[in-house]
């Protein structure tokens, strides 16, 4: 049993990056523009279809393919704001507005996948380099396993880094909490929002990657679970709050897994359930999420 | 003259507040704006600062209309705008409070004066540079604020009721700092609900009443005027 569970754990981790990257880019921009981002999850498909296309029907070196969908995930998204979010922005559209437009962008975006391209599962490419087992033991870890999570630490920490030392990180976490103030510092938020959404799609794009090398497959509707749950991991994270996100990416990763892994397998279509419940119950006891918010009015109910 | 607002008329959405006003700032000036609450002095202060626009008239920084600059650019043209109610981001430590005020400020050396110098003006803030800055008190709240619209390294410090809510002793020492702050140059427009402190302080004050200016003049006129004691200073 110890063992099986150390297993699901290592496995877990993998799924666990995916949820952090993704989590880091919904809470840069509801942080700063105080609305989630629906399309976020197919900002992510979109850098897995890259990826797949470049590979599979090009044959460019996979390195290249893949750098190549975190650059067009990060188009994707400056695009999305450009389109999307900078026309409410300016006629200070309504929330429900922005709402509406967020959540066709995201229905828009998936539906013209499906349409061009089936929604047919494809292989997303694997290189043989990432299928190299190691085992310690019993325990089996792979590779891949262990360049997803460390790709993941190191990407993080610079994220982190950038958020907490630099000018431009400073001024994010100071629109994040207070837009308005921020203005009077001189800081023109439009760039700022930008900046959110660029660094929040690389992101995405770089996991991504990451699933298609865990999971296998791409497929237009691939964005929709890992984007719910990247959102929510955002929300337990504090909204807003950055290694927050990434800790409540890791921690709906390995706790999904570990539901699946510890429970009758008949329960594990409720995996979905298991997240929502889990969310349910922390916001119930933690209203603004495990970590501080920066927001100025954070929470269901408010400070 | 470093600021003049020409016959500004203004509000919020449809609400009309300030009605046909026109003041000025000369540099190294510190000028207040007295009167009752509602009478339009932070609206004035918001709209000199970008936050508003205004219907009517203009705002002139020495030669440039502002009418059609955002907030953000206006700081970088010389003007910080200190929020009453401070506004502080509570979720950062005082250092990084004063960072994003700096925001404009790109040379590391330029910097680090502007950083010295608040920290000279409020050592108060230098010992508590880590701490959160939500958990200042109220007095450390409103330093950090006035510090943190220095760090923009203005020309005309706009100061929105910086005693509000503050022990008489931290007043004085408050009012004691923002003396020193002009006396290095830098020109202040202060909004003040305290008359008699304003009228002390100040070169020249503007009293409005109800959106409009009722009485002008130099502090030291204002002081000796009849209406201003009855009905301001309650001196009969």
């Amino acid at each position: 049993m110890g063992l099986y569970l150390v297993q699901q754990l290592i496995n877990a981790i993998s799924y666990g990056s995916i949820l952090g990257l993704l989590a880091v880019g919904y809470t840069m921009i509801y942080g700063i523009l105080g609305l989630i981002n629906f399309a976020h999850g197919e900002i992510f498909m979109i850098g897995a279809f890259i990826c797949y296309f470049l590979v599979s029907l090009y044959h460019v070196p996979w390195v290249i393919a893949a750098l190549l969908a975190v650059a067009a995930s990060t188009v994707a998204g400056l695009l999305l704001e450009r389109v999307v979010y900078r026309p409410c922005i300016k006629r200070k559209a309504p929330v429900l507005t922005v709402f509406i437009a967020s959540f066709g962008a995201s229905l828009g975006l998936r539906f013209s996948f499906m349409m061009f391209f089936t929604d047919r599962r494809r292989a997303f490419p694997i290189p043989e380099f990432f299928e190299k087992m190691y085992f310690w033991g019993e325990i089996a870890i792979g590779l891949r396993d262990i360049i997803i999570f460390v790709t993941t630490i190191v990407i993080m920490s610079l994220v982190a880094c950038f958020i907490k030392y630099t000018r431009l990180g400073t001024a994010m976490r100071g629109v994040s909490f207070d837009t308005k103030t921020a203005q009077l510092m001189g800081i023109n938020s439009a760039r700022i929002i930008v900046a959110a959404f660029a660094i929040g799609s690389a992101l995405a794009g770089i996991s991504a990657i990451e699933y298609g090398l865990t999971f296998g497959i791409v497929n237009p509707g691939m964005g929709f679970t890992p984007g719910l749950e990247g959102f929510i991991a955002a929300v337990l994270g504090g909204i807003g709050n950055v290694p927050g996100a990434m800790i409540g990416g890791f921690l709906i990763g390995v706790g999904e897994i570990l539901f699946v892994a510890l429970l009758p397998p008949e329960l594990s279509p409720l995996r979905p359930l298991f997240v929502w419940a889990l969310l349910f119950v922390i916001l119930f006891l933690r209203p603004t999420g495990l970590f501080r918010p920066n927001v100025k009015f954070a929470g269901i109910w408010g400070e | 003259m470093l600021l003049s607002m020409k016959d500004v008329t203004t509000g919020y959405a449809k609400a009309q507040i300030l009605k046909d006003i026109s003041l000025k700032v000369n540099k190294k000036e510190i000028v207040a704006l007295v009167g009752a609450n509602g009478a339009g002095k932070t609206t004035t202060l918001q709209c000199i600062a970008g936050v508003i626009k205004p219907w009517v008239g203009n705002v002139f920084l020495e030669e440039h209309d502002l009418a059609s600059f955002a907030p953000y650019q206006i700081v970088a043209m010389g003007i910080s705008y200190c929020p009453e109610g401070r506004d502080i981001f509570a979720n950062l430590s005082v250092f990084e409070n004063l960072r994003i005020g700096a925001y404009l400020i790109r040379d590391a050396r330029e910097f680090k004066l502007l950083l010295d110098r608040v920290y000279s003006l409020f050592p108060r803030l230098y010992e508590r540079r880590r701490q959160l800055s939500g958990s200042l008190s109220g007095g450390e709240q409103q330093m950090l604020a006035i510090g943190r619209a220095l760090m923009t390294n203005p020309n005309l410090l706009l100061l929105d009721e910086p005693s509000l809510g503050l022990a008489p002793i931290l007043v004085e020492g408050i009012y004691n700092t923002i003396q020193e702050i002009n006396a290095s140059g830098t020109a202040i427009l202060l909004v003040e609900q305290n008359v008699g402190l304003a009228l002390e302080i100040s070169s020249r004050t503007y009293v409005f009443e109800k959106g409009e200016i009722s009485l002008s003049g130099t502090s030291a006129e204002l002081r000796d005027s009849d209406y201003v004691k009855a009905s301001y200073l309650g001196i009969v």
